[in-house]
């Protein structure tokens, strides 16, 4: 499969959020801004890339009757290194992301990839596969958090763009907000993946 | 993966090598970041610090110290100026029964026993309602309330706090928190 190929399926005809409908929790929960979803969309890429890479590497010694615990422990170390990571480096993007990424480990995309994927194929092919499907989750994230923060909060990447005296839909920052634009994305990208496919219904 | 079946030996074997792994990384990893984190903490105390004391505050000790006799959690920081006069304190106190959860709010009270201003530390509180109590409209009017001269609760209680439009608990949480950061400070001055 072609470079462009795997990135035209991890970003839209695959895309893990809007197609495969993985990893729901972070995604409605942390998108209330375009910053904090490109935020946990990349701590989650950095994870994802990471496991597929270690997961495609000792793909051959890991057991694999015990396959499934070998992997959440890979994955849980390296969401723990970002954890601290970000703590160290952007210490207000840790404090606004917070909650979420210990919750990382738990995205069923990271484990999803690492059993469909990194445990079959070579290491380039793993590696390419993480970062495509977790540049296609942090897009996924970016625009359903820019829609959220343009329409909630009236700003866009954290600059004013409406002007002040219009009056917000607060909705969109708070959860049913959330679901509501996702639902909307999800039309949108069907309909995008389907001219993309060709005329196949 | 292997395919084949594999014996037990092999299978204790492979899992105690990769939690290994895991250890000995993580264990890098936090002995890299510890310090970095450590100091971004001390930093963000000490921005909270000079905006609860109006810019003034120059000296202060490191880590806050309990106040004891209190029957809330409250920690306190002696502050100083430039001048090395006691400024007064500033008061890091659970503001309870927020809207989603409790939140931590820093007050700088002067030595007469006034607010001088105040500063949320964490909080999980709704974003673009309940968050509204960091900004300046509903932070102001806490300057200079002492103990004696307001009521303590909001306008909706009977009391003098006009609380943040849609956001009504939170502003009673923060005011009661306010409140406790004052009760904290005559309590201090009472054991000196």
């Amino acid at each position: 499969m072609s470079v462009m190929e795997k990135f035209k399926r991890a970003f839209f005809t695959e895309n893990p959020v809007t197609v495969m409908l993985l990893g729901l929790c972070p995604t409605l929960a942390v998108t209330s801004s375009a910053e904090n979803g490109i935020g946990m969309g990349l701590a989650t890429t950095f994870v994802l890339v990471m496991s597929n890479l270690v997961i495609s590497i000792f793909k051959n010694v890991i057991p694999a009757r015990v396959r499934i615990p070998s992997f959440i422990v890979v994955i849980a170390t390296f969401v723990t290194i970002v954890d601290m990571g970000l703590q160290a480096t952007l210490y207000d993007l840790h404090k606004t992301l917070g909650l979420f990424i210990p919750l990382i480990v738990v995205n069923c995309l990271i484990l999803g990839r690492a059993e469909a994927f990194a445990s079959k194929n070579t290491i380039g092919q793993s590696l390419l596969d993480g970062v495509a499907n977790g540049l296609g989750f942090t897009f996924a994230l970016f625009i359903l958090g820019g829609i959220r923060e343009i329409l909630g909060s009236g700003a866009f990447l954290g600059m004013p763009i409406i002007p002040g005296d219009w009056r917000t839909i607060l909705l969109f920052v708070l959860a049913p907000g959330a679901f509501i634009t996702l639902g909307f994305m999800l039309v949108g990208m069907n309909k995008i993946s389907e001219r993309l496919e060709g005329t196949k219904s | 993966m292997a395919k084949q079946e594999e014996s037990g030996l092999k299978i204790i074997l492979v899992l105690v090598l990769i939690a290994g792994l895991a250890a000995v990384l993580l264990a890098y990893v936090n002995k890299v970041t510890s310090g970095p984190i450590a100091e971004k903490k001390r930093q963000e105390t000490q921005r909270a610090i000079k905006v609860v004391m109006a810019n003034e505050a120059v000296q202060h000790p490191e880590m806050p110290e309990p106040v004891k006799q209190v029957d809330f959690p409250a920690e306190y920081f002696p502050v100083r100026n430039q001048a090395d006069q006691p400024l007064g304190y500033a008061f890091k106190v659970e503001a309870p029964d927020g809207f989603t959860s409790a939140f931590e709010i820093l007050v700088g009270v002067d030595t007469t026993g006034k607010i001088v201003d105040t500063y949320v530390l964490s909080h999980k509180e709704t974003p673009g309602l309940g968050d509204g109590m960091m900004e300046e409209e509903f932070k102001k009017q806490f300057r200079g309330r002492s103990l004696d001269n307001t009521n303590w609760s909001v306008q909706k209680d009977g009391g003098d706090i006009d609380a943040i439009t849609a956001a009504t608990i939170t502003s009673r949480a923060f005011t009661y928190g306010a409140e406790r950061a004052l009760r904290a400070y005559e309590t201090l001055k009472e054991d000196q």
